[in-house]
Parts: C-alpha cells; sequence; structure tokens
C-alpha cells in the first residue's frame, strides 16, 4: 500500500514536473513566433525592430503598382498614411489595386520587404483595423 | 408549401427528440416497456429529420428560390451535384448537414445495440437531448427556411467559382460525419458514468463507431488538404489556418482515443484515462463547430460573423461538457485501477504517447486562441503562423515515434526486456541512424528536423519490417491491422519531411516563343490559347517540357487563368504534372506591359505520398474494425 503510494506520488511529480516543461517551451515558441498586425499609420509611430516579421493591412493605392520582371512595388494605404512594400513573387489572383490587401515581411527604411501577401477570398473583405477606424 | 411541409418534419422531429429525452430520464428504475418506447420515439425522430432533409435537397435541385437560403446560395445554371452540395456551403444549410449526420449517426446505434443493452435507454437520452439541442439552434438562430417575401428572385446568387468543385463538394460531409461521429463514444460513456456500473464492457461498444468516425475524419482532413493543393495555387497542402486546426483537435484526440479504447480493454488501468478522452473527442469538436460559426475567429473558412450564434453555441457546448465531466468527476474514485502501470510494458508506452499527444493538443488549442486572448489583454492585433507550430509539432512526433516502435516488442501488464544486441528494436534504431546519416551525408546541407523526420519514419517502417519478418519465419503473433496504419504513419513522417525539406520554386519572367531550363527540366512556353466557356473567359498558357536526362521524355502542361463573369473573379488553375516522387506545379501570374508574364514553378516532392499514406491509414483502420477486441 505504502509503497504504491509512494510510486504513484512519484508519477503524478514526474508528471507535473514533464508538463511544466512541456508548457513552457509552448509558450517559448508561441512568444518568438507572434506577428503582429499593423496598419500603416501604426508602422510609422512604432519603433519596430528590422528583423522582426510583421504584417501590414491595408489597401492597395490606387496607380501604386510597379511591376519590373519578377518585383512588384505597391503602396499599402489605410487612408491617412502609406507604407510602401516591395514584393518578389506571383501575387494572389485577388490582389487588385484599391482592394484589401495584407503584407507579411520585415521593415527597413520605412518600407516592407515583403515575403508573402494575401488578398481576402472575398471582394467585400476590409482589413480589421480600417474598418473600425471607418466605421 | 412543400417548404413548409419539411419544416414542419424538422420541428415535429425536434419535438420527438425532447420526448424521447425526457422518457429516458424516466427509465431511471428499470422499465422495459418505456425503454423500447425511448428507442422507437428516437427513431421517428431521425426519420423525420431525413425526411426533412431529402425534401429540401428536392427543393434545392428545384431551385426554389423563395427560400433565401437556396437563393442566396446556388443558381439555375449549376449542375444538379453543385446544387446539392450548395446546401453545406454556408452555415444554415451546413448546420442542417450537421444535424442529419448526427441523427443517421446515432440512428445506426439506436438500431445495432440491442435492446438488452443496459446503457441503451439513458445513451439515447443523452443523443436525443444533443439532436434537440442543435435543432433549437437552427431552428431559431439561423433556420434555412426563411423566405423571401412577397416575390422570389428569378435566379439565385452566384456561387465562388473555386467552391464549384468535387473534392470540395464532398470535403464537409465526410468532416462532419468524422467531427459528430465520437458522439457516440460520448453519450455511451456519459451514459456509463451516470449508471455507474463498472462491469460495462463499454471499450467493445463505443470501438467500432470511433474507429469509423476516426476513418471519415482522415477522408475529410485529406480531401480538403488535397484540394487546396490543386485549387489554391499555393502548392501548400496545410496552412495552419484556425479551422484546419480545430479540425486537427479532435483528430489527435481521436487518435489518442482509439488507442486508449484497445489498452483499457487489456488492461483495467487506463479506463478512467480512455473515458476522459471519449468526452473531449465530442467536447472538441463541438469547440470547433463554436470557433468556426461563432465569427470570433478571422479566418478562410469563417462564416458569417453572429454574436447570438456564438453565444448559443457556448453555452450548450457548456452543458454538455461540463455535465458529462461532473459525473466523472463524481465516479473517477471508483474508476481507477489499483494497479500501478508497469514501467516498460505495452500500456505504459502508450500512456507516454497520450500525454504527447494531450501536449500537442494543447499548444494547437494555444495556437487558435493566443490571439484571442493577446487582443483582449493589449488590444494588439497578432498572428500566429506555421513556424509556431512546426517547432511545437515536430518534436512530438518525433518522440511519439520512438515510443511507438518501443512499444511493438512490449508485452501488456509486464515489463519487458526491448534492447539486447540483436533485438528487432536495436537493429531497426541502428538501421534508421544509418539510412538518416547517407541521406544526410549525400544533401550536405540540411536541417535537423528534416533528418530528425527521416529518422522516425524510417524506424517505424523497419520495425514493422522486422516484425513481419519474424512473424513469417516464426509464427509469431502480429497485428496486421496496426501494423499496416502504422506503416502508413511511417510513410507520411518521411512524405512531410521530405516534401518541406526538398521542395522549392522558381519564379521567372517569360514570354511566348521563350524557354527557360533549370537543371532538370527546359519549358518552352509555345503559345497561348483564348477560351470562351459558358460562365468563364480563360487563357491558358501552352509549356512543352522536357526531361534534360537521357530520356529526353517530353510532355505538355496548360496552366490557365480564368475570369467569372458574373463575379468578375479572377482564379488561376494550376498544371500539375504527377511523377511518383516529385509533382511539377506551375502557376500563370501576372501579364506584365512588356508582354512577359510572371510564372512560377514548383517542385513538390512526395506531396502524393501524403495523401496515399493517409489513405493507408485509413485502410489499417478499417481492418482493426474487424478484427474482435479481445477482453482481458
Amino acid at each position: 500500500m505504502n509503497k504504491i503510494r509512494k510510486q504513484r506520488l512519484f508519477n503524478v511529480f514526474l508528471i507535473i514536473c514533464v508538463s511544466s516543461l512541456g508548457v513552457f517551451f509552448i509558450l517559448k515558441a508561441l512568444n518568438s513566433n507572434l506577428d503582429y498586425f499593423y496598419t500603416p499609420s501604426e508602422v510609422l509611430i512604432a519603433n519596430i525592430p528590422q528583423d522582426k516579421r510583421i504584417k501590414i493591412g491595408g489597401m492597395v493605392k490606387k496607380d501604386s503598382v510597379d511591376r519590373n520582371g519578377t518585383k512588384v512595388i505597391f503602396k499599402i494605404t489605410d487612408f491617412e498614411n502609406t507604407i510602401e512594400v516591395h514584393y518578389e513573387g506571383v501575387i494572389p489572383d485577388l490582389f487588385k489595386e484599391g482592394s484589401g490587401v495584407v503584407a507579411y515581411g520585415k521593415i527597413r527604411d520605412k518600407t516592407l520587404i515583403a515575403e508573402n501577401i494575401f488578398a481576402k477570398h472575398d471582394e467585400n473583405y476590409m482589413p480589421p483595423n480600417i474598418e473600425i477606424s471607418s466605421g | 408549401m412543400i417548404a413548409e411541409i419539411s419544416h414542419f418534419f424538422l420541428v415535429t422531429a425536434s419535438g420527438l427528440f425532447l420526448l424521447s429525452f425526457i422518457f429516458s430520464t424516466l427509465t431511471y428504475k428499470t422499465n422495459h416497456n418505456l425503454e423500447i418506447l425511448v428507442s422507437r420515439v428516437f427513431s421517428y425522430g431521425s426519420y423525420f429529420v431525413f425526411i426533412s432533409f431529402f425534401i429540401y435537397i428536392w427543393l434545392s435541385i428545384q431551385s426554389d428560390f423563395s427560400i433565401r437560403y437556396i437563393a442566396e446560395h446556388s443558381n439555375k445554371d449549376l449542375a444538379v451535384f453543385y446544387k446539392i452540395s450548395s446546401i453545406w456551403s454556408a452555415h444554415e444549410g451546413s448546420m442542417f448537414l450537421w444535424i442529419v449526420f448526427l441523427s443517421l449517426w446515432s440512428q445506426f446505434f439506436n438500431f445495432k445495440l440491442p435492446q438488452a443493452d443496459l446503457l441503451k435507454a439513458p445513451s439515447i437520452g443523452i443523443l436525443s437531448f444533443i439532436i434537440f439541442g442543435f435543432l433549437i439552434f437552427l431552428l431559431f438562430t439561423s433556420n434555412p427556411y426563411d423566405l423571401i417575401l412577397p416575390i422570389a428572385p428569378v435566379n439565385g446568387a452566384d456561387i465562388n467559382p473555386i467552391l464549384q468543385d468535387p473534392a470540395l463538394a464532398i470535403h464537409p460531409p465526410f468532416l462532419y460525419l468524422g467531427y459528430v461521429g465520437f458522439v457516440i463514444a460520448f453519450a455511451y460513456n456519459t451514459a456509463f458514468l451516470i449508471k455507474g456500473d463498472l462491469d460495462i464492457n463499454w471499450e467493445k461498444i463505443i470501438r467500432p463507431w470511433s474507429l469509423i468516425a476516426w476513418i471519415l475524419l482522415t477522408i475529410g482532413i485529406t480531401l480538403g488538404s488535397w484540394w487546396a493543393y490543386y485549387e489554391l495555387g499555393w502548392g501548400g497542402y496545410w496552412f495552419w489556418d484556425p479551422v484546419e486546426n480545430v479540425a486537427l483537435m479532435p483528430w489527435l484526440a481521436g487518435t489518442a482515443l482509439i488507442h486508449s479504447l484497445y489498452a483499457s480493454s487489456r488492461s483495467n488501468s487506463l479506463r478512467g484515462w480512455t473515458i476522459l478522452l471519449s468526452i473531449s473527442v465530442f467536447s472538441l469538436s463541438l469547440f470547433g463547430a463554436f470557433i468556426v460559426r461563432s465569427g470570433i475567429i478571422d479566418s478562410v473558412h469563417a462564416f458569417a460573423n453572429d454574436p447570438q450564434r456564438g453565444l448559443y453555441l457556448l453555452l450548450f457546448s457548456g452543458i454538455l461538457i461540463i455535465s458529462s465531466l461532473t459525473f466523472y468527476a463524481l465516479r473517477l474514485p471508483k474508476l481507477v485501477s489499483s494497479n500501478l502501470i508497469k514501467p516498460k510494458s505495452k500500456e505504459s508506452f502508450l500512456s507516454i504517447n497520450n500525454i504527447l499527444f494531450v501536449t500537442a493538443i494543447f499548444a494547437v488549442m494555444l495556437g487558435v486562441l493566443y490571439p484571442l486572448i493577446f487582443d483582449f489583454i493589449y488590444e494588439e492585433r497578432i498572428s500566429i503562423g506555421p513556424p509556431y507550430y512546426n517547432t511545437i509539432i515536430a518534436p512530438i512526433a518525433f518522440l511519439s515515434s520512438i515510443f511507438l516502435v518501443f512499444s511493438v516488442g512490449s508485452l501488456w501488464q509486464r515489463s519487458s526486456k526491448l534492447f539486447f544486441i540483436y533485438s528487432p528494436l536495436s537493429l531497426s534504431i541502428l538501421l534508421s541512424i544509418f539510412i538518416a546519416c547517407f541521406i544526410a551525408f549525400k544533401l550536405q546541407d540540411f536541417e535537423w528536423w528534416f533528418i530528425g523526420g527521416i529518422f522516425s519514419g524510417f524506424l517505424i517502417l523497419i520495425r514493422y519490417l522486422l516484425l513481419a519478418i519474424n512473424n513469417i519465419s516464426k509464427k509469431m503473433y502480429f497485428n496486421k491491422a496496426s501494423a499496416i496504419s502504422h506503416v502508413g504513419l511511417g510513410i507520411l513522417l518521411i512524405s512531410i519531411s521530405i516534401n518541406a525539406g526538398l521542395s522549392y520554386e522558381k519564379i521567372i519572367n517569360i514570354k511566348a516563343g521563350d524557354s527557360f531550363q533549370d537543371d532538370m527540366y527546359t519549358f518552352n512556353l509555345l503559345d497561348f490559347d483564348l477560351i470562351n466557356e459558358d460562365n468563364f473567359d480563360s487563357i491558358k498558357a501552352k509549356f512543352l517540357i522536357k526531361n534534360n536526362d537521357a530520356s529526353e521524355q517530353v510532355f505538355y502542361m496548360f496552366p490557365e487563368k480564368r475570369k467569372y463573369f458574373i463575379r468578375g473573379q479572377i482564379t488561376s488553375e494550376s498544371a500539375i504534372q504527377i511523377t511518383p516522387f516529385k509533382d511539377i506545379y506551375i502557376t500563370l501570374g501576372d501579364q506584365l506591359d512588356n508582354g512577359y508574364w510572371v510564372v512560377n514553378i514548383q517542385y513538390n516532392y512526395f506531396i502524393r505520398w501524403i495523401w496515399i499514406s493517409a489513405i493507408i491509414m485509413c485502410l489499417g483502420s478499417l481492418m482493426a474494425i474487424k478484427e474482435r477486441s479481445v477482453k482481458k
């Protein structure tokens, strides 16, 4: 009886140790993989470290898209400020001037070097923060 | 008029389920006639749901646009197949389908379970309560019978063209069948907890139901992943989107459940844990339904936003889960067996893997919920990308394959000696280290998780190969169903690793008449075809591709860009050339002012094998249903 108790206590102790270690690693992974979401105005104010990947959401500014070979340069706007985005690759089908877009990448001199461009699967989509500020 | 009949049947069904639930609460003191009545009333309720749904399908085929839901999600010009599948393309109809499947599973269960079964009346009662709750949700917050008055529109809306696809049309039904199928384990085990009669052999009853549910959920997830791959043009098969994660959680829990069921039917020690798992799987399905339908999470899959729906689902799921867990807590002292799990026994390894699976579920759930929590506390928007999930899931997959391999040669309820010089375990570890090192040496440039994945995949394959050889030469016992499923898992791990490690893409600029050469193929862009279809215009590129090696094999590929008339939506149809070990995947990008096109060429290694391995796992599980589970 006593022996079983002891063994059981030891097992519980072991499980608690292992799971807190697990939780620690999970939280650590979580914290190093957070992608912050900004509007262009917020990017200009915020102090974003150069090696941090962020998401910028807004509308593709009219007449700002410039294609050169496989490179694309365009501006994201929240109707107050704009941020220039550089991207190399195939842009999504739903990417259009004047419609919503989210760009993901790192900031260099007030320019986003994008690794990914997302356009929503919905033509009525408004990036969340803009919807709040305009509505 | 016909719509009203269908509506009437559904309302009556909800009344019958309520009745069946009330009767079942009266059967606490055994009353045989009342128990039969519960089962009968329940059957009628289910049949009424089926009749109502068949009429609704008929209305949809007839394009009855006086019904708002059909008018908004279907169209006269659609093929019959897509008219039917349009029913589950949005919230109301897919909830209807969810209820139909709940009734279908429950009615099968009701039909199969002998009347003499002690838990029949209470478990049918619980099922009635669940279906009743969902019917009330459907009828009051998301009625699919809302009419457009006074005049019905002449034609419906247009369905998003990327959703008009056979794989996508059958993907939700499989997924729902899987989600909902775990309701049987939930209801029967909750009934067991309420009765508290420990001699009841519930493992045997719920095992086949859970296996079938697991197979269907696996097929559903696989179909979704396959569709995303060929249709969305990103060339990926899994995106760690919140809604994918929400399907992954019950899948992980279901996997743990079907393993634990096996263990607890052989050794008493895991019984309490298995019951908790059976409650968790369905709870995670409910959680998924809540996440997807409340619109609290931003996802490509999310349905329209409605806080009222979210609140109802949260309350209803809360009642189900909390009451079930309360009974669990009450019965737990009796369930805990006095035997400890022996170290190095089969169930000890199984328990470790159970803990690992729960860790994975917890990590995925945290990933889904953390943006919400963060927004609530700091009022900042964040998202959690694939790197988070990969960092967590890769080591868990690695560790659990190692414990899986340990468990293969071990014995139930006994410590087993696993490591000796010529043991199959040592041999398989050595061989897979050798293979992993060989691949690492060949590649020069690699990452640790890649080698880890290759190692664990081969470890599983080799261990089961040795087992099979042993079986043939020494006529030893050999669980074929388990072996086949786990071989599927081994192939899955290898394919995922190779796909992630070796696949690459190129973005090129090319114009008609030009060619592009890399170290494997030469791509000649011959010309473009303009095609006018009924509902879209299309521009189709014609590539002639030549293999650079000695075979000089030649083939054509036709990536395409379409513009649909009604929505003005542009879609890319990627061209895919399938070879045994890799796909060539070409997507047409934009046309530049100087006549050049942006073209994306991807080499996706082993991607087919990911889906093939899912099929192998399903086949193995199918065999496991047939296998008679041996009672201790």
